[in-house]
């Protein structure tokens, strides 16, 4: 058989039940969907019973990482981990996690490109990955433990270069929204607590091997070199967010922050960040500060620098240093997040005594982030914090809890935003401790329904940014007009796509990204301003279908989404163009399987298409338009009831969505009324097994 | 050169104790390699034999590639591009510039926990790299074929691959653990200076790392590991040529 390279060459399963392990060929079995959630839905695809339920020993844990994890393609570090997703309501369907740090590159150095997790322990165990050497082990003295004190123990047996990724209290007591976690502070949400139904603890890995690149090394060198030139900044935003010399343009909403005078202060001694010319690779890390970027100007002061993922020049997470809140509050002076994991204990609050971007709001972002990465508690992007607030201010909480549970929490604390306040709600999620506790651990579904209340009223409400299935927007309406909404209908989950957004958000000028799009999506009308939209065309249908198969081919490879695409870029030289064959030209080098554009494209949508076979399957209806693809009816608000396209509103149409939907099933082949692929479509990416096992089923349009 | 087929023997004396306390000076090193090839001088029959002389390194290397460890951001780029761009793998364990084994707890490893550097610690992440050692080159004179030698236009010392047989024992004489082990091939490797532009260099994207005229660290950074001394008698009698003159 040809050797290729790229990939490690073997999966791992392990059965806790049995206790079995095997090794499976990555290559004979899985190289028709690359890696990633590439290889969770095919194993979902091919083993996994509709019926399953999330905590059923039946349903397996997926973690797949791609060709390009661990090699020195730029953001290659995410691992996608698949299950049954717990808080997907009113029926858990598949979906995805995605953790970043160094679980992905390790795994591949141990020589593995995923590891499926089945049955159940009889009791709590850790598996330990060394190279070749796998072993379940018993769990007992960790288990109860957090993720911090887990990783440190797992630690000292596989070595300080060991990645662990475990789950914490949240996970072991079946908290639907728990995360698993590895490398301090990179988690994936809602697996958690399948791990925990599964007594597994922790996966700690050790490799000590290597991944071939198949290509010529010059060429790979020169390859990574260009990649690298057409970074921007975190979510590929390619403009600084101030004037700078280098530049021709800025935007106030870059991630780009860095510039003369704005530096990292709490490195000892302080390190300026500079202007940051893009031309300039060695200081790519300095471009992105996302402390700063969330909590403002004051997070400077307290950077000590920039962090993230194994082979991520851009440094998403930023390492902050709060001496005050760790005497105030006896955690760690120093932390680390981005985005969902910094913002996670200042959201739950409506004000803060200094202001909203004071330090109260920094030490809140601290104590948040030191108990939640610790118990592994999920936030579910956001919108934990966010029911948290309007459950509380509309009175609801007050309603629903005892007398005495209500009166047991300090909600004057709360009221002036006091951080201490996170120690009496956080510990009753991880452990489930009361009514408040256990409802919020819920997510938002179940939550509902537990609570009697009407999801409808939370798909009316614009400030909730609620979805569906129990899940938020992610990048929807609010900046990319139909286009976002489209691609929010499509996941069971938050849809986890970055693909429009870095586009929209890059920073260019409108003409620029126009001429841009005119020259991906075959018009420039593929793309409005934000918040300056305009009826539904052809070229938003494109893009939304790029955007998934984007999103789709980047989780199998592991590139990183939340980078990805490099279709922009900063460069003026090259009028800002990106180039969109960066993906191919990456996997052919790597693996030494000559793929274009094209033919790449076609794998993302056989893997896209697969995600929508087993929801259509699982789901037990074709009716997906009416049952799945759902709209929710703040997209189609005002407050200020304004018309729709005026500048500045982000509300859409409801006729111009149904055209949008229309136009966006015909893009992808699938059939109009019901929004199911078709027999045809399925076949012409290779999945015609597929297709007549839905066609058995009735499931076929 | 024919050392091996010579007849070889080599001391290994622990300097654990010594080095524990404080670096070890260049001094030190000889006085107490001095000592152990007295010792054997004194066993070995081979001494008087003469034929080819061992390899003694005297050449300095001209370069060297020094770090800034609050500018590391742990991404190991730099790593990835010293074995990718030289030996076509992505195999940090062979990387001759090493980050991952400080990253997570520093070079104390856990046993400082979270009191110590690193990610869990105090954040600082240190990168190690050879410091191209002046004469006596620890892991060149432990080297029982003479295989790691002198190589132009940097001067550094590189594993000549034909010459190395894998027996690590430069890597229990480098202090600062910088020779690496190459299991898919056997063979040892360390860093060579990629022929005066180092690639570890140029992917640096914090700017952490720069190439400079050699200057000697050897007394400035702190050893890694208790280093055991490893000189075989035909080194040892060629040190005492030159080291002994009064
Ligand atoms: S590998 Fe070690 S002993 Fe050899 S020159 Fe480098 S630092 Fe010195
Ligand atoms: S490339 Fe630079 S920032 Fe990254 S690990 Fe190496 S020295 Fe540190």
């Amino acid at each position: 058989m040809k050797k290729y390279g790229g990939w490690a060459g073997k999966v791992l399963r392990v059965n806790l039940s049995d206790r079995k392990i095997s090794i499976e060929d990555t290559i004979e079995k899985y190289r028709d969907f690359l890696g990633g959630t590439g290889i969770g839905y095919k194993v979902f695809w091919d083993e996994v019973l509709p019926g399953t339920k999330p905590f059923d020993p039946e349903n397996k844990i997926v973690f797949a990482v791609g060709p390009l994890a661990g090699t020195g393609a730029p953001c290659n570090g995410r691992t996608a981990i698949t299950t049954l997703w717990p808080t997907c309501w009113p029926k858990a369907l598949i979906g995805t996690g995605h953790m970043g740090g160094n679980f992905a590159a390790e795994l591949k150095y141990a020589g593995y490109d995923a590891i499926i997790i089945e049955g159940k322990a009889n009791k709590p165990v850790w598996i330990s990955i060394v190279d070749e050497k796998v072993t379940i082990n018993d769990a007992g003295h960790i288990w109860g433990q957090g993720i911090r004190r887990t990783t440190i123990e797992l630690s000292r047996i596989l070595g300080s270069e060991a990645s662990v990724a475990a789950i914490g209290q949240a996970g072991e007591n079946l908290v639907p929204m728990s995360v698993v976690m590895n490398s301090y502070s990179h988690s994936a949400g809602g697996v958690g607590a399948v791990m925990g139904s599964k007594n597994l603890k922790a996966i700690a890995v050790r490799g000590t091997g290597g991944i071939s690149i198949a290509g010529n090394r010059e060429e790979w060198e020169r390859l990574i070199k260009y990649h690298l030139s057409l970074l921007g900044a975190n979510n590929q935003h390619v403009v600084p967010n101030s004037p700078q010399p280098w530049a021709e343009f800025y935007d106030p909403a870059s991630r780009w922050l860095a510039s003369k005078g704005r530096a990292w202060g709490a490195s000892s001694p302080v390190i300026e960040t500079g202007p940051c010319d893009p031309r300039d690779l060695n200081r790519i890390a300095y471009r992105t500060n996302n402390a700063a970027f969330y909590l403002g100007e004051i997070a400077w002061k307290y950077t000590v620098r920039g962090s993230g993922c194994t082979g991520c020049p851009i440094r998403c997470h930023t390492m902050i240093k709060i001496p005050s809140a760790a005497a105030k509050y006896g955690i760690p002076e120093i932390g680390m997040n981005t985005c969902g994991g910094l913002n996670f204990g200042r959201s739950f609050f409506r004000n803060f005594p200094d202001g909203m971007r004071g330090l109260t709001n920094v030490e809140a972002c601290m104590v948040g982030m030191h108990m939640a990465d610790d118990y592994g508690i999920w936030c579910n992007y956001g919108q934990l914090q966010r029911d948290f607030q309007k459950l509380y201010y509309e009175g609801i909480i007050k309603n629903k809890l005892g007398e005495k549970e209500f009166k047991s929490y300090s909600w004057d604390k709360y009221e002036k935003g006091d951080p201490s306040f996170l120690f009496e709600l956080l510990p009753r999620i991880a452990f489930k401790e009361g009514e408040l506790g256990t409802a919020l651990g819920l997510g938002t579904g179940a939550h509902l329904e537990r609570w009697g209340l009407s999801e409808s009223e939370w798909k009316k409400d614009p400030k909730l940014n609620y979805w569906k299935m129990g899940h938020p927007k992610h990048h929807s309406n609010e900046e990319v007009g139909q286009c976002g909404v489209i691609i929010n209908t499509q996941y069971n989950r938050d849809a986890q796509c970055h693909s429009h957004t870095n586009f929209v958000r890059n920073g260019l000028p409108l003409e620029v990204q126009k001429r841009l799009a005119e020259e991906i999506w075959g018009t420039p009308d593929a793309v409005d301003g934000v918040g300056a939209y305009t009826p539904m065309n052809v070229g938003k249908a494109r893009m939304a279908k790029w955007s998934l198969l984007r999103k789709e081919l980047h989780d199998s490879l592991s590139l990183c989404n939340w980078m990805g695409p490099w279709v922009a870029s900063p460069l003026k030289n090259r009028n800002y163009r990106g180039d969109d064959t960066i993906e191919s030209m990456l996997y052919t080098l790597a693996t030494g399987d000559r793929k274009s554009r094209e033919e790449l494209d076609l794998i993302a949508e056989r893997i896209f298409l697969l995600h929508r076979a087993i929801t259509i399957r699982d789901m037990n209806t074709k009716e997906m338009r009416k049952e799945h693809d759902t709209i929710p009816d703040w997209v189609f608000y005002d407050p200020q009831k304004r018309p729709v396209y005026t500048k500045g509103t982000i509300h859409l149409d409801p006729k111009d969505m149904e055209l949008a939907m229309d136009m966006f099933y015909q893009e992808m082949g699938w059939d109009r009324t019901t929004g199911a692929p078709t027999y045809e479509t399925y076949r012409k990416v290779g999945l015609e097994e597929v297709a007549k096992e839905l066609k058995k089923r009735g499931l076929l349009p | 050169m024919d050392t091996q087929k010579d007849g070889y023997e080599t001391t290994e004396k622990g300097l654990g104790s010594l080095l524990e306390a404080r670096f070890m000076s260049r001094r030190d090193f000889l006085k107490l390699s001095g000592i152990s090839v007295i010792a054997l001088t004194a066993l070995n029959p081979f001494i008087a034999r003469g034929g080819a002389g061992p390899l003694i390194i005297m050449e300095q290397a001209k370069g060297l590639v020094i770090s800034e460890p609050t500018r590391c951001v742990g991404c190991r780029r730099c790593e990835l591009a010293c074995t990718e761009y030289n030996d076509g793998k992505a195999k940090p364990s062979i990387a001759r510039i090493k980050v991952g084994r400080n990253m997570n707890f520093g070079p104390k490893g856990l046993y400082a926990s979270q009191n110590g550097q690193g990610n869990w610690g105090n954040g600082l992440i240190i990168q190690d790299l050879c410091k191209q050692c002046p004469h006596p080159v620890p892991c060149a004179d432990a080297c029982p074929n003479d295989a790691i030698v002198v190589s132009p236009p940097t001067n550094a010392r590189v594993v000549d691959k034909e010459k190395c047989i894998g027996c690590k024992m430069c890597q229990k004489a480098c202090p600062w653990e910088m020779m690496v082990f190459d299991s898919d091939n056997n063979k040892a490797t360390k860093c060579f200076l990629c022929k005066g532009s180092p690639k570890c260099v140029e992917a640096c994207p914090a700017g952490a790392l720069s190439y400079v005229n050699w200057v000697d660290l050897t007394r400035e950074v702190p050893p890694r590991i208790a280093q055991v001394v490893v000189t075989s008698p035909e080194k040892g009698s060629s040190c005492n040529t030159c080291h002994k003159k009064r």
